[in-house]
């Protein structure tokens, strides 16, 4: 996605989107962009990891510098990545889904973006000082130790847990209090509670997170001894502190990609949603259970071995609620009248390489198999295979779904499904043998390796390079579409959301009149066909 | 039409769970693991043997069900109509919740028991104390007094092993063990395993603990009883001699010290291109003959490497921290070792 470009003919002032603007719509292309950038230093740095593991031997670099590039990628894939685009798709949709004229604090929202480019550049010149160096888990004492960087890197990741804080408490108020006149809870669009549920998580775990990594940088700067072995500080006491956050996490990086996937699946089938209120009340029920999972990371770790069965417990139970949506998915096609579009093959891709991400997690909550293939690749695996597999796949469908309303233009469908197919094929050469490399063995984190590993890690990089060329048609398609694309009018999916009820883009208030919700966001296969509604603007574009 | 679909299901559903179980007990799935070498494997290896029964099934029917989807639901061209206005099924929902419900219950159960019989508690162990430490693994055993820097153990008789480390988390894991427990600073963890196949096994550090990480590579040797008790009674000493001799015959006393080099692990942090070693967290050792002869005032090279092994930190050199070398090669080598892989630093 391109800055500088305008959205449309109308000279729009393209600076704004520089500057601090308030309206939600500014702020989301802001998180968009920013964040898509983001994205591809967080590739980047995977090819050059990749590139290193090509082949057994230390060749391009060495412990240090592996152990500075593993930790940077994952911190800025998930802190400056998944979770600020899911927040930014947020922004951009949750006033016009509820049909507000904008969020509830402007300005809070503006901070919330405007502590992301400060933290972003923070992360990558930590750099110039010996950057973070012992993963984004930050395990002490090893967090503790090392270099300058580490200090730079929890100020980072302390900057974006405010960023997600304040957009979480402008989601949930903004949900709560400003939805059009005649919407109750039952009419809320999916994306929008797939954001509730995880804007509530992001309440209660991220401030916890934020806390830990205070005590860390107090520890490295001003001589506290919080975990400190010698001084009677425990080491397992970060993890609980960890992943009380960081497993919810992953929850806040798929629940608004599941909500994303629940928008597609009904316009592209032509049916209503399946099962609605047990996909509603799914997200919720993920968003509770999945404060109650954490320790599951630590099977091996020599904690209280009575307490890991009901955390192997809670950490199964949550396939239940994944399986509803799963299920819920299948049987919004069945009988539908498909139409394969972009953001409708990301779906489908969604589903294929998110359910092998949810088995192999039964696979990690059993304790016995846990303590075979905990910290090893077959974890890699399975976390690339939910979190690229899932959130990005969906994020994807999500960018090809709502351009024509973000931008009034329509993207280019040939390049969006060579686009799916290099990124479908990609993921699944990158990841699928990793899982047989870790079964095998292969502990992660691991600059190199034993010889008997290096065709599963020779395919994964190819898969790697694959996933990085995957995205030139994709920035080509933007690029080229926002600038000449061809006018895509209101409604071009026929959608019956509240957003494409308006123009594309739309107006600076969202809505020329406060809408009033008449019609149940997924009310497809009646007797009146959406397509009546929508024929009468073709030329509402700008 | 209705008990037509009804009849296709069940014969489906009966398909699907022939083979899962067939996945799950006929399919040899070995290739996947490493080798069966103690008790634990077995066990884990039906377990997961299980769950990709139930695995393959979830994902044929999942994949199964988009794929039929989309071939048989596809819009055809020209059709501009909806699909019929389903909200849902009740019946069906309630099945699709509570058949999963059942089957992680299942899984958790078993999972349970599984887990009982690894951790089974056993009559008088052999006990090993394992160390980590960055990035070397040792073991002492309190019962003999020995410490080494690879791990013996006689077959078929339980080990306690008590896991401990020196600086920051490691996490001591043979695969084909099949299992693992992270070595914390401050507290002392128990893993309990019987190995039952002779054989040589890695030992590999399953926790990011710094620049050598990947380095953290030792040996586990399981063997017989009496082999086990001949090198208890040589101290654990025994395997330097038998162990990396240079293929050309040559006699001096280069190879041997060679083989110490290899033997310790000490390029996981020295560069030291003949002896293989390719680590940064210490300096490098390529032309260390001629660095150590001037490195201090009035110390001579030979007794500069010395120290250097048994004192790291009586001399260190500048750009690297001290306290990082750990300081238990004169309890893990023998004199002899020492002077060889002396020696060897002077050819070097």
């Amino acid at each position: 996605m391109s800055v500088e470009t305008p959205t449309a003919s109308k000279p729009i002032e393209w600076r704004r989107y520089f500057r601090w603007n308030t309206d939600h719509k500014v702020i989301g292309i802001q998180y968009l962009v920013t964040t898509f950038f983001f994205f591809m230093v967080g590739g980047a740095l995977a090819m050059l990891i990749r590139t290193e593991l090509a082949q057994p031997g230390q060749d391009l670099l060495n412990g240090v510098e592996y152990n500075r590039f593993l930790t940077n990628h994952g911190s800025v894939m998930i802190f400056l990545w998944i979770i600020p685009v899911l927040a930014g798709l947020g922004n951009y949709l949750i006033p016009l889904m509820i049909g507000a004229r904008d969020m509830a604090f402007p300005n809070l929202n503006a901070l919330s973006f405007w502590l992301i480019p400060p933290a972003g550049v923070l992360m990558i010149a930590s750099f110039f000082v010996g950057a973070a160096e012992s993963g984004w888990t930050a395990y002490v004492p090893l967090s503790v130790t090392a270099p300058m960087g580490q200090t730079v890197w929890a100020v980072s990741v302390v900057l974006l847990g405010f960023s997600s804080i304040f957009g979480a408490i402008n989601f949930v108020t903004t949900v709560l209090t400003m939805r059009a006149e005649g919407m109750g809870f039952w009419d809320l669009p999916l994306f929008v509670w797939g954001m509730l549920a995880t804007a509530l998580m992001v309440l209660l775990a991220t401030p916890v997170l934020t806390a830990g990594l205070v005590l860390i940088a107090m520890d490295r700067l001003a001589g506290t001894l919080f975990f400190a072995v010698a001084a009677g500080g425990n080491p397992i006491f970060w993890q609980n502190v960890f992943w009380f956050y960081s497993h919810p996490a992953v929850y806040i990086m798929i629940l608004p990609a599941m909500g994303v996937i629940s928008e597609v699946f009904p316009v592209f089938s032509r049916k209503p949603i399946f099962g609605y209120k047990a996909i509603a009340i799914s997200s919720m029920a993920i968003s509770v259970l999945g404060l109650t999972v954490w320790a599951h990371h630590m099977f091996t770790s020599g904690m209280n071995p009575a307490l890991r069965i009901p955390f192997m417990i809670t950490s199964m139970i949550i396939a239940v609620p994944t399986g509803i949506k799963i299920f819920s998915w299948l049987a919004t096609m069945w009988e539908g009248k498909l139409r394969f579009n972009t953001p409708m093959l990301f779906a489908l891709g969604f589903i294929s390489l998110f359910l092998i991400g949810g088995i192999t997690g039964i696979f990690l909550a059993s304790i016995p198999v846990d303590l075979h293939v905990h910290d090893t690749y077959f974890v890699v695996a399975h976390l690339h295979f939910v979190l690229f597999g899932g959130s990005v796949s969906a994020v994807y469908a999500a960018l090809y779904y709502w351009f024509p309303k973000i931008t009034g233009r329509q993207y280019d469908e040939r390049l969006g499904a060579t686009h799916f197919w290099l990124n479908f094929l990609g993921t699944n050469l990158s990841y699928l043998p990793l899982f047989v490399a870790g079964l095998l063995g292969m502990p992660r984190r691991v600059a190199d390796y034993a010889p008997e590993f290096a065709i599963y890690n020779q395919l994964a990089t190819l898969g790697a390079f694959l996933l990085g060329i995957s995205t030139l048609p994709f920035l080509y398609n933007v690029i080229i579409s926002w600038i000449k694309g061809p006018k895509a009018g209101d409604n071009p999916w026929e959608a019956l959301t509240l957003e494409w009820q308006t123009s594309s883009p739309p107006p600076e208030h969202n809505f020329e009149t406060a809408p009033v919700l008449s019609r149940w966001p997924y009310d497809f296969g009646e007797k009146v066909s959406p397509a009546d509604a929508s024929e009468a603007s073709a030329s509402a574009g700008d | 039409m209705r008990e037509r679909t009804i009849f296709t299901l069940v014969v489906l559903s009966l398909v699907l769970v022939i083979i899962g179980y067939l996945v799950a007990t006929q399919v040899d799935l070995s290739g996947l693991m490493p080798e069966q070498a103690a008790t634990s494997s077995v066990l884990v290896d039906k377990l997961f043997n299980f769950l990709m029964g139930v695995a393959v099934v979830i994902f044929l029917l999942v994949e199964g069900a988009l794929i039929y989807a989309v071939i048989r639901f596809r819009r055809r061209a020209g059709d501009e109509t909806e699909g019929p206005a389903i909200h849902g099924n009740n019946t069906l929902e309630i099945v699709w919740t509570l058949v999963p419900a059942i089957i992680v219950i299942v899984i958790s159960i078993y999972s349970y028991r599984v887990l009982t019989q690894i951790e089974r508690p056993v009559d008088s162990p052999l006990v090993v104390r394992v160390i980590g430490q960055q990035f070397i693994w040792s073991f002492e055993y309190p019962e003999s007094g020995v410490t080494s820097s690879s791990l013996h153990l006689p077959v078929d008789r339980p080990v306690q092993f008590q896991i401990e480390a020196k600086d920051v988390i490691h996490s001591f894991w043979v695969p084909e063990f099949r299992l693992k427990r992270d070595a914390t600073p401050g507290q002392i963890d128990e893993l309990t395993i019987t190995p039952t196949q002779l054989g040589r096994y890695p030992i590999r550090c399953a926790e990011l603990c710094g620049a050598g990480h990947a380095a953290m590579v030792g040996e586990v040797v399981v063997e017989t009883h009496e082999q086990f008790d001949a090198w208890i009674a040589a101290g654990g000493r025994d395997a330097v001699e038998g162990g990396l001799a240079d293929d050309d015959g040559d006699t001096s006393v280069a190879p041997d010290g060679r083989s110490v080099f290899v033997e310790f692990g000490c390029g996981a942090c020295h560069l030291l291109s003949d002896g293989g070693g390719a680590g940064i967290v210490g300096p490098a050792l390529d032309g260390i003959s001629n660095i150590a002869a001037s490195r201090v005032d009035g110390l001579g090279a030979e007794e500069y490497l010395y120290a250097s092994i048994t004192d790291p930190n009586s001399y260190v050199v500048e750009g690297f921290a001290e306290g990082v070398m750990p300081l238990i090669y004169t309890e893990l080598m023998t004199p002899e070792q020492i002077d060889a892989l002396v020696e060897y630093m002077l050819t070097q």
